[in-house]
């Protein structure tokens, strides 16, 4: 329910709505495009970010949030730790999340053993909160070929060719393989997938399951992943720090098992790093749309194994996330609403944007119209502007609303307010890491026999994911990661030992570093801070 | 500040918080019970009596707020019996409900299983289920996140969930292959055979771009 302090903010918005129907909007052209990012966009705040000075990519510029966690000593005395392997498998994969559960199905089906460690539980990950749909060039216009090019030009030609390509080639396999294990992808009448347009597509592309595409892959490959009997599984034994052996290459991990408080050492032929993103570590305060172990952990272990990173300067904020009640800021309104014709309204009532325009430029100019004094305060003191949904009255007549966004209505109900006759206060959230950990075609890392799936690997996505093109991605490069892994398995083993990690940490006391940090951080600090 | 009842603990929190929010506030260290915290996942199910009230009440740790003299406690989760079947091996999955669940005969529709945090009609479609309606509870369980707290309430010991999943699978396992899709997967090979595409890993910067835009018509 809204409290009093912002009955008469809506009675505004409520005032200018017939006129702001009459009203066009033209997408912004090029020069202003590049003026409205560079001055409002995240990725454009000079002081938000560092140039690394130790590692693989000393020099490169990524956000303040991570630089902390590089140029830092882990909190976790290693020297107390024994390497002896307590467990001894094939394949270790690191993360339960769409990724994770794919390479795991997959190395298990070339008959690796497998153990996947997750932090929490199975499935907690940004996948189960995938609404939008999965990209996947079957439409009868559509082709591979044009699932390329438009993904690498909303990167910006910053991904990497032969990545883009190996991603739009298995599409069409991958969506095989998730209708043979009981995916129930939409169909039309004739049994058809159904394909949705999105912003930046040549063709419609965008596959769905109802409101929930993410959660019902999802669900099905939890149960899947029981089916064999032959993958282990470890939750709450998250991953801090990656073992290798005398010539670099990784062979196990040491896990810190939460309920048990010790820590346990895993020997594996290859592991396979799907830990998700890294939204909760709030770049720049922002809010968050990310699961809550969602803290960049494959990044940090990675990199002090000696890997590449690429493309961690930029990330995705996606332009609605929820401000107001509390509890929900960082939660997601879909961009659906806005193809319908929903209306972005500042703080005196006005548009201020063509609301189709692409992400990155929808979200700075939010962002300017708070930075310039015309931002609406809630009642917690954050800033944000109004999402008008009931000037959509043709989609409010009998109901029509409710029956194309029912869950968007009920968890607003919820909190007793109706979207068709209120507006919802909004601020840009942060919502995906654009970059990661540099693979190759196969998944592998720069490091030998360290894999990386799903958002934490790099190169794929360039300067701006294309919607639709994560969920397609956890499933390409997570089964690639899956059957490269496991031939990884008749390699001799070899002793672990934390080479690298001495190696690293002499590079930050050349540079007389002594911070000391939670690193990887594993679990956000939350300070409630409604006192 | 309100006093409430956490985890059979009288303590006091302010206001407007959720459950999650005051297990944290009050130095809980919770790592189970999160997922998502937007509500999507299922992994904070809570059970509460507010001030007053004789009914439990079911929910959403991150989404219920606390309310002066609410008790409160979490359902991490709930142990029920999850059959095991390979769907890929399967080609009339729809015709073994019965094998894998037997004891869904046993529902007497009681309706103790319709407190789901999503307001999915558990009963209606676990009655479904029983009529043979597949496609019926193939449709209600699309927003189910698998909390599991309709199962905490079976007096039959059914895990509503799981029989909905199993259906969901099975219905979907058994539709044939979109005809859209198989055109698709026989033009596969022929773009294996593409030699411009083929060659685009080995192209410079400046051509990915001509080459992009030109399949456009840009």
């Amino acid at each position: 329910m809204y409290p009093a302090e912002l009955i008469a903010p809506i009675e505004l918005v409520v005032s200018t709505r017939e006129c702001r129907k009459a009203e066009t909007w033209p997408r912004l052209g090029d020069a202003e495009r590049n003026q409205l990012l560079k001055t409002y966009h995240p990725d454009y705040k000079e002081a938000a970010f560092r140039n690394l000075r130790v590692g693989s990519n000393k020099g490169d510029r990524v956000t303040h949030e991570f630089a902390d966690l590089l140029e830092s000593y882990s909190d976790l005395d290693h020297a107390r730790i024994k390497l002896q392997p307590e467990y001894r498998t094939d394949v270790l994969v690191l993360g339960g999340g769409g990724a994770g559960v794919s390479a795991a199905l997959f190395a298990e089906s070339l008959g690796a053993r497998v153990l996947l460690a997750t932090k929490l539980r199975l499935g907690n990950s940004n996948t189960i909160m995938a609404l939008g749909g999965m990209q996947a060039s079957v439409a009868d216009g559509d082709s591979p070929i044009k699932h390329f090019a438009d993904t690498m030009i909303a990167g910006n030609f910053a991904g990497k060719p032969s990545l883009v390509k190996a991603l739009v080639e298995d599409g069409p396999g991958i969506v095989k393989w998730l209708l043979d294990i009981g995916v129930n992808f939409d169909r039309d009448d004739d049994g058809n997938l159904t394909t949705k347009n999105a912003g930046g597509l040549s063709s419609p592309r965008i596959l769905s399951i109802g409101d929930h595409t993410g959660l019902n892959i999802m669900k099905v490959l939890k149960d899947e992943l029981r089916k064999s009997g032959r993958i282990e599984l470890s939750e709450f034994t998250p991953a801090v720090e990656l073992t290798t052996d005398a010539n670099g290459v990784c062979n196990g991990a040491i896990l810190y098992d939460i309920g048990r408080r010790r820590h346990l050492v895993v020997q594996a032929k290859a592991v396979i790093l799907a830990t998700g993103g890294s939204g909760r570590l709030h770049n720049q305060g922002f809010p968050t749309s990310n699961n809550f172990g969602a803290t960049g952990d494959a990044v940090v272990l990675a990199y002090r194994a000696g890997a590449r990173i690429e493309g961690l300067d930029s990330f995705q904020y996606h332009p609605t996330g929820v401000m107001f009640p509390e509890h929900m800021v960082g939660v997601l309104v879909t961009e659906a609403i806005r193809s319908l014709g929903a209306h972005l309204v500042n703080g005196k009532g006005e548009r201020f944007v063509n609301e189709l325009d692409t992400r990155d430029l929808v979200a700075a100019a939010i962002i300017r119209e708070i930075e310039q004094g015309r931002g609406v305060r809630t009642p917690a003191g954050k800033l944000g502007v109004w999402l008008d949904i009931p000037v959509l009255d043709e989609l409010l007549e009998n109901g029509l609303l409710k029956k194309r966004f029912p869950s968007l209505f009920k968890k607003f109900m919820r909190v007793k307010i109706d979207i068709t006759k209120r507006p919802l206060l909004i601020y840009p959230t942060l919502h995906y890491q654009n970059g990661g950990i540099l693979i190759d075609e196969q998944g592998e890392s720069t490091v030998p026999n360290l894999f990386v799936a799903g958002e934490a690997a790099g190169g794929i996505h360039g300067r701006n994911r294309s919607m639709g093109n994560s969920l397609l991605d956890i499933f390409v490069f997570g089964r690639r990661a899956g059957l490269a892994a496991a031939e990884r398995r008749s390699a001799e083993a070899r002793p672990l030992s934390l080479d690298h990690l001495t190696r690293y940490y002499d590079s930050l006391k050349m540079l007389r570093i002594s911070s000391v940090a939670k690193s990887p951080t594993l679990f956000p600090e939350f300070i409630v801070d409604k006192l | 500040m309100l006093t409430i009842e956490l985890e059979g603990r009288k303590i006091k929190v302010p206001e407007g918080l959720t459950v999650i929010e005051a297990l944290w506030d009050t130095g809980h260290d919770v790592k189970r019970g999160i997922g998502c915290l937007s509500g999507l996942c299922g992994a904070c199910t809570v059970a509460y009596l507010e001030s007053g009230a004789q009914r439990v009440k079911f929910g959403l740790g991150c989404q219920t707020v606390v309310a002066e003299g609410m008790h409160v406690i979490m359902l991490p989760y709930f142990p029920s019996r999850m059959a095991v079947y390979d769907m890929e091996s399967m080609t009339n999955p729809l015709q073994e409900v019965a094998n894998h669940y037997p004891e869904l005969a046993s529902c007497n529709d009681c309706k103790a299983c319709n407190i789901c945090p999503e307001w999915i009609d558990v009963a209606g479609f676990v009655k479904a289920a029983k009529d043979g309606a597949y496609e019926v509870t193939a449709e209600k369980v699309m927003d189910c996140h698998m909390c599991g707290l309709c199962a905490s309430r079976c007096a039959k010991s059914i895990a509503p969930h799981y029989v909905g999943l199993y259906i969901q699978r099975s219905c979907s396992r058994q539709r044939s292959l979109p005809p859209n899709l198989a055109r698709r997967l026989q033009q596969m090979e022929l773009l294996a055979k593409d030699p411009e595409f083929a060659q685009v890993p080995t192209l410079s910067a400046d051509e990915i771009e001509v080459y992009c835009y030109t399949i456009l018509g840009i």
